[in-house]
């Protein structure tokens, strides 16, 4: 019964989603048979090291969404003082209310039923843009991004170009 | 009176006895089922089809398709607890030596097994490998443009997966664009 809620607030946002995608963000189920697990693209934010580049996210919905939120993988490379090397997503809108492994996020920035799919996109956009390095996921990343802003920026235009089968010049 | 009676004391047993016939006769259609189902992945040797595979192996290239082969054998074909064990963090269990799946044959089976060759060394597929993108790409490192999307619900299955296809496509070749763009005018200036 839970998963049928789920399907039906997921069907809702896809056609929100695809009727007016936001500037530089598109996400959609995979395949609309299953509608738990949706690809996402996110244009780096103007203006950061990030711009430029499109990342690539998996997310993948709990049958009780939207009590739980889901959780956000990014598929190519990117370092990011809140991105595991795995590409796990680390921000305060993915956490559930009730669980706050860092204790410092406030409630409302959490998970809650009236966020959105939208919403956790332009806040992972947002992150991109403004890295928190109160709980890094990728140590290496946050280190870098604190002591040595130029090699850091320099590590992530690398990837960009990478991931757009540019050829990387040194 | 007591033919209502007589009534209800003949309605009881009889309903419980065709709810007991009909118990069995449903059991017996669905474990015939199943056997049949059971038989024919027996006798097909494996519960997955390559485009399973090949999904998954799109979606999680740093996965050894054996091991997603494997996944998917004990999960019965289910793309989506293969891809909810990889995103949960648990990753896939190694398969064992005994596990000898016969490749799907599908369309791209050998492509299929050249990649599979190949995956290890390489660590992420860039973009327009992933998304096949390279015939969009002309020899002078100027893509093909095409006219805007239109936005708006469309009505049919298909059309929706097409024009998000394209509107991923669009989103990643004009990054690419802006990014040799902005190469050519720092190289210029």
């Amino acid at each position: 019964m839970a998963s049928d809620v789920a399907s039906k607030r997921l069907w809702h946002e896809y056609r929100l989603l695809y009727s007016h995608p936001p500037e530089g963000i598109l996400a959609y189920p995979i395949d609309e048979a299953k509608p738990f697990v949706w690809e996402a693209f996110i244009d780096g934010p103007k203006d950061t090291p990030f711009e430029g580049g499109v990342f690539p996210a998996i997310l993948d919905f709990p049958k009780d969404y939207p009590l739980s939120p889901p959780k956000m993988k990014f598929l190519g490379d990117i370092f990011h003082p809140n991105v595991y090397p795995n590409g796990e997503v680390c921000i305060s809108i993915l956490h559930p209310p009730g669980d706050d492994p860092n204790h410092y996020e406030s409630a409302s920035e959490r998970w809650s039923p009236i966020q959105s799919i939208e919403k956790i996109l332009i806040s992972v956009m947002s992150m991109l843009a403004e890295p928190n390095d109160e709980s890094p996921a990728n140590v290496e990343a946050a280190k870098m991004w604190r002591d040595n802003r130029a090699q850091f920026e320099d590590k992530v235009k690398d990837g960009i170009w990478k991931s757009l089968g540019l050829e990387v010049k040194k | 009176m007591a033919s209502s009676d007589e009534e209800a004391t003949l309605s009881i047993p009889s309903l419980a006895f065709v709810a007991f016939l009909s118990f069995f006769i449903i059991r017996y259609f669905m474990s015939s089922r199943s056997t049949d189902t059971a038989a024919a992945s027996r006798r097909a040797g494996q519960r997955f089809t390559g485009a399973q595979v090949e999904q998954l192996a799109q979606m999680f290239p740093q996965l050894s398709r054996r091991d997603i082969m494997w996944d998917l054998q004990r999960n019965g074909g289910s793309v989506a607890a293969t891809t909810e064990r990889v995103l949960g963090g648990r990753g896939l269990e190694r398969a064992p030596p005994s596990f000898q799946p016969v490749i799907p044959v599908s369309t791209n089976a050998v492509s299929t097994a050249v990649r599979a060759s190949v995956i290890p060394k390489a660590a992420e597929p860039d973009l327009i490998t992933r998304y096949n993108l390279q015939s969009r790409i002309s020899p002078k490192g100027k893509e093909k443009e095409e006219p805007a999307p239109a936005t708006g619900w469309a009505a049919n299955k298909d059309k929706r997966q097409e024009m998000l296809q394209r509107r991923r496509d669009e989103m990643i070749l004009a990054a690419r664009r802006r990014m040799q763009e902005r190469d050519q005018e720092a190289s210029g200036s």
